[in-house]
């Protein structure tokens, strides 16, 4: 059985690729791989925010990341550079920005760029979702 | 290295192609597999089938396809994977 | 042996964010002591253009950070010959940061890198 680790870039919003994750994610723990982390970049980080609101009939990647993760105890974390930078925050960092509100949800953490880092020295494999 | 490159932009298929060796291996994706309704099949091209399927193009593919199941023992197989975006 | 991570710049700067933010990763890589290339392809060609100018459109200017991917230790930056020949380029238009390489080389590399990232 392997490591694996996901790197995610893929917008939300507006593209496929944060399904495709899920999916491949999914798959692989069923197969009884294990999944060390999945690190969100890019755009990938704007599926960190418990805010996201999809219409009812449409599926919440951020809740279905969420329930795989606590399910499978594996990793979520945004990188903290840019996930700022799109107003994904939480507590610690909204107060040391003098931001009003934090968004991030609590399955997620945010990060430094090292955790993509140690991920991949640290799985046996990583896998892109852009 | 053997490399599963993973393609899901059908306007960077020349240039992922020109990449790869004859020892490498190509998985289309997302909306990269309309490709497959439109290029010749090779021995080291694969499609993937959930996304024919969402597409409705099932049937049309002559490529070799690969179920998620597949797409995960692909990257296996390989010693590493390239998201060619 | 030190691991080993490609990162490849496809894509012409400023109309996307993916020039800096993929930078970064290279940047951060090195830190951890991995071994690094940078290779710029395609219309990645044109993050290397020396006379950038951002910054009238209130856009940061990016490209002084690859003066610095030597200081992180980052020795092999490589910028494809034909695209830029492809694209009426030439090195005297080009930041000094990189050499000028053939694709068959740039394949090599993407080939026998351990990792390889695109944004």
């Amino acid at each position: 059985m392997a490591i694996f680790s996901l790197l995610v870039t893929a917008n939300p919003h507006s593209s496929q690729g944060q399904f495709s994750a899920i999916q491949f994610a999914k798959t692989l723990l069923n197969q009884g791989h294990e999944l060390k982390r999945v690190f969100f970049y890019a755009d990938g980080v704007l599926v960190a925010s418990r805010i996201n609101c999809p219409p009812s009939d449409e599926y919440n990647l951020t809740k279905t990341w969420a329930k795989l993760a606590i399910q499978h105890d594996f990793e979520l974390t945004a990188c903290v550079t840019v996930a700022m930078k799109r107003g994904i925050t939480n507590a610690t960092e909204a107060e040391r920005n003098a931001l009003t509100g934090d968004n991030l949800d609590p399955a997620f953490e945010i990060s430094g760029l090292g955790q993509l880092t140690e991920a991949m020295l640290e799985s046996d494999r990583l896998v892109t979702f852009g | 290295m053997k490399t599963l490159y993973i393609l899901n932009n059908p306007q960077h298929f020349k240039q992922c192609a020109s990449a790869m060796t004859e020892e490498d291996t190509l998985l289309l994706i997302e909306n990269a597999v309309l490709l497959a309704d439109q290029l010749e099949p090779r021995s080291n091209y694969f499609v993937l089938e959930e996304d024919l399927i969402a597409r409705g193009l099932s049937n049309n593919a002559e490529w070799q396809t690969k179920d998620y199941q597949g797409f995960v023992q692909l990257t296996l197989d390989c010693d590493k994977s390239v998201s060619w975006l | 042996m030190s691991q080993s991570l490609a990162v490849i710049f496809n894509k012409a700067p400023y109309g996307t964010q993916s020039g800096r933010e993929l930078l970064d990763i290279a940047l951060m890589a090195a830190a951890f002591d991995m071994n690094i290339s940078a290779l710029f392809i395609d219309d990645g060609v044109y993050q290397l253009l020396e006379n950038q100018q951002p910054d009238i459109l209130n856009m940061k200017n990016h490209s002084p950070t690859f003066k610095a991917l030597e200081l992180y230790g980052i020795e092999t930056v490589l910028i494809n010959q034909e695209d830029l020949s492809q694209r009426g380029l030439s090195a005297d238009q080009l930041l000094n940061v990189a050499d000028i390489s053939p694709s068959s080389n740039i394949n090599q590399i993407i080939s026998r890198s351990d990792f390889v990232f695109m944004l």
